[in-house]
């Protein structure tokens, strides 16, 4: 009986600690239909390469790797204030225990910034920031399983032997503008 | 014969709440003062006028964990290893060069930093400093002001862990480096000393 009292506690606690700070995936989700943001969701299937020409090492490190999800928001005249505030708000998430912090840019005006979940062997999520001030900002989360360094740069090499899929990455050309 | 017996156990005792005193407030002030080095430099993190690159331990430990197959990258990664913070901190306003200066004058002052070299030239300075640990050679710290004049951008760097000084040579020949030729003159003449 006892027992189930602490896993019933156990469970609650993580609930509500997970419902209670707000992650990445929570704001992609909040903000992929308002207008101003743009959303894109890429698929492994953009690093265009023949499976039976790669290396048995590079095979695990694309397995390894699931997805890519942008979400980027468009400065224009109108939405000063509201870039301000968006691009804050994603700050104070990256800030939360979940996301380490590998490295960041910063001047006053632009930021860039990677995170990652997870611990070192198994990576979880990579997250990458940028933000410029006459273009907008705009968010990166490369999710998978068991990623690690060694696994990145296999991807790496894949990628630099692929003809990546341009058309999966279409939308964001309206950021560039 | 009683009485003696509790005295000295008394004493023992407070002799014992003594000890734990003083390592207690010889941990609190080692630690804020390792805080305090952290903090020491952030302030000028965001600001306007200055652009930052700040490198965390575990981005080197990430980096560590290549496997690599050439000797010079072997090289290159064990020095990583042994790094755990670097920052820098860029600017071409002359008010806030003015404050890095004041700001790294104070910190070398109150954390024992070693002037390693200075070299003066054509208006521009460049100061290296660094914290020495074991031996002669080992570095805790590096900390390195270079101050551009009017004309140039004033870097501020500093650099943490526990690594060789002639190690260094290869971060600064793989890396892009502010000061790297600068770093380089200070690990040789270290070494012919």
């Amino acid at each position: 009986m006892r027992i189930a009292l602490y896993i019933t506690i156990a469970v609650s606690l993580f609930f509500t600690s997970c419902s209670n700070e707000p992650t990445l995936q929570k704001y992609f989700v909040e903000n992929s239909e308002k207008k101003n943001f743009i959303v894109l969701d890429v698929a492994p299937s953009i690093i265009n390469v023949d499976e039976t020409k790669l290396s048995a090492d590079q095979k695990i490190a694309l397995a390894s790797f699931d997805n890519m999800n942008v979400l980027a928001f468009k400065l224009d005249k109108n939405n000063k204030a509201e870039f301000e505030t968006e691009s804050k708000k994603i700050k104070e998430i990256l800030k939360g225990k979940e996301y380490q912090e590998l490295m960041k840019y910063g001047s006053g005006k632009d930021a860039a910034s990677i995170s990652f979940v997870g611990d070192e062997n198994n990576i979880k999520e990579f997250v990458l920031f940028g933000k410029k001030e006459e273009n907008g900002f705009a968010v990166v989360r490369i999710t998978g399983k068991d990623m690690n360094p060694n696994n990145i740069m296999n991807i790496i090499s894949i990628l630099k032997s692929s003809n990546i899929n341009m058309e999966q990455l279409k939308p964001l050309q309206a950021l560039m503008k | 014969m009683n009485m003696n017996n509790q005295k000295i156990e008394f004493l023992k005792n407070k002799k014992l709440e003594i000890m734990k005193k003083v390592i207690l407030s010889l941990v609190l002030v080692l630690s804020t003062s390792t805080f305090f080095a952290q903090s020491v430099f952030d302030k000028f993190d965001g600001q306007d006028d200055i652009a930052t690159v700040i490198v965390n331990k575990k981005m080197f430990s990430l980096l560590s964990k290549m496997e690599v197959k050439d000797k010079e990258t072997q090289q290159y990664v064990n020095l990583i290893k042994k790094l755990d913070n670097l920052k820098v901190f860029v600017t071409s306003s002359d008010k806030k060069a003015d404050e890095m200066k004041a700001v790294s004058e104070k910190y070398i002052k109150t954390s024992a930093l070693e002037e390693l070299m200075r070299i003066n030239d054509k208006g521009k300075s460049v100061k290296i400093f660094v914290k020495s640990g074991s031996t002669e050679s080992q570095i805790k710290e590096l900390m390195m002001f270079v101050e551009g004049g009017s004309k140039d951008e004033s870097v501020l760097m500093s650099l943490t862990g526990d690594f060789d000084l002639n190690e260094l040579s290869i971060l600064t020949d793989k890396m892009n480096l502010p000061g790297g030729a600068e770093l380089k003159k200070a690990s040789k003449t270290k070494t012919t000393k």
